[in-house]
């Protein structure tokens, strides 16, 4: 066994992630409400320890409906580690743009469709995942800074999928969630992966977490 | 006065934390389900004082289990315990009857809260 399997989480630990990850997307979908007009509906979120080198077969899996994705890459860095991808299906970028009640008449001739559908899903994006990554870390104790974020629009999942996020031949801890748009038909998949490297801190962050209700 | 609470959550971590935030000072006959469908069919069997219930859940979600247990007992005290905190959702879960919205993580004081107000009103036979 590796190193970084011996320190892989436990079940119980996986459990407290899979909790905290509940927490901060609920509230993550709660600021994106307050931006633009829709609801979120929210599905249980799921918590599972992958060989990096298998990561991009699991999410291609997870999204196997999907021929055509748009895909938001942006790491999070700290003592929670990681990186997060936010994944739309084809026409996302559209919808989303009609969340936020723009028109591509609004911009004048300068810009472009293509340019504000991809806006508007950096700008859920930001949201999501900041709201999302932030509380998690806040429940945690602790605090993260994030890179820009790397968008790819409307390419296949093989093409879109990250291939090397981390060492090959490490664990990494995904964290993921669907969610559906209400009352569009817009589907979600975010997936927070966190390198083995934070793997010790998260251990000992989810204990003291829970050490507050003993 | 609350004798029996049932806890209805898909996360052992979550039904743990509620477990840890009632009153030291106080015992509590407590049932758990692990979904909505398991929550309704174990608040039939032992009617319980007070449920904390959650939304997000696999089988059955709470909002359908909330419904399924107002149609069972009109006067059950169900608090909502939930991550997800969007405005519709919380209107949507009063509007179904609830006692109560709690945002997930409780704490000992928004439990000590709940309970003194489920008693204060005496809406709970018993």
């Amino acid at each position: 066994m590796s190193i970084a399997a011996e320190q892989a989480l436990s079940r119980d630990e996986q459990d407290i992630l899979q909790e905290l990850m509940n927490i901060a997307f609920g509230r993550a979908s709660a600021d994106l409400a307050e931006v633009i007009d829709t609801y979120v509906v929210l599905n249980v979120p799921e918590v599972r320890t992958l060989k990096v080198v298998d990561l991009p077969e699991f999410i291609s899996t997870e999204i196997s409906d999907h021929d055509i994705i748009s895909i938001v890459e942006q790491s999070y860095l700290g003592r929670f580690k990681g990186v997060a991808l936010l994944i739309f299906p084809s026409g996302a970028g559209r919808e989303l743009l009609n969340l936020f009640g723009d028109n591509v008449e609004d911009y004048g001739e300068d810009v472009s469709m293509a340019a504000l559908e991809k806006e508007s899903i950096l700008e859920v994006s930001n949201i999501l995942i900041g709201a999302c990554v932030g509380k998690v870390v806040e429940l945690l104790d602790d605090e993260v800074s994030f890179s820009p974020p790397r968008i790819i629009i409307e390419d296949h999942p093989r093409n879109a999928i990250p291939c090397e996020i981390f060492e090959p031949n490490s664990l990494a801890t995904v964290m993921r969630t669907v969610f559906q748009f209400s009352d569009r038909n817009i589907s979600g998949y975010l997936f927070l992966i966190n390198s083995s490297e934070s793997f010790q801190w998260l251990k000992k962050a989810l204990n003291l977490f829970m050490e507050q209700y003993e | 006065m609350i004798h029996t609470i049932l806890i209805v959550d898909d996360s052992t971590i979550s039904r743990k934390i509620v477990k840890k935030c009632l009153p030291k000072d106080r015992e509590f006959e407590l049932f758990e389900a692990g979904d909505g469908l398991a929550g309704l069919e174990k608040f039939k069997e032992v009617k319980p004082d007070l449920v904390f219930l959650d939304l997000t859940m696999p089988v059955m979600d709470g909002v359908q289990a909330l419904q399924e247990i107002l149609k069972v007992d009109q006067d059950a005290v169900v608090v909502v315990q939930t991550a997800d905190v969007q405005k519709k959702t919380i209107s949507n879960v009063m509007d179904s009857g609830a006692f109560t919205l709690l945002r997930k993580p409780l704490s000992p004081e928004a439990v000590a809260e709940v309970l003194r107000l489920v008693e204060g009103t005496g809406q709970k036979k018993g």
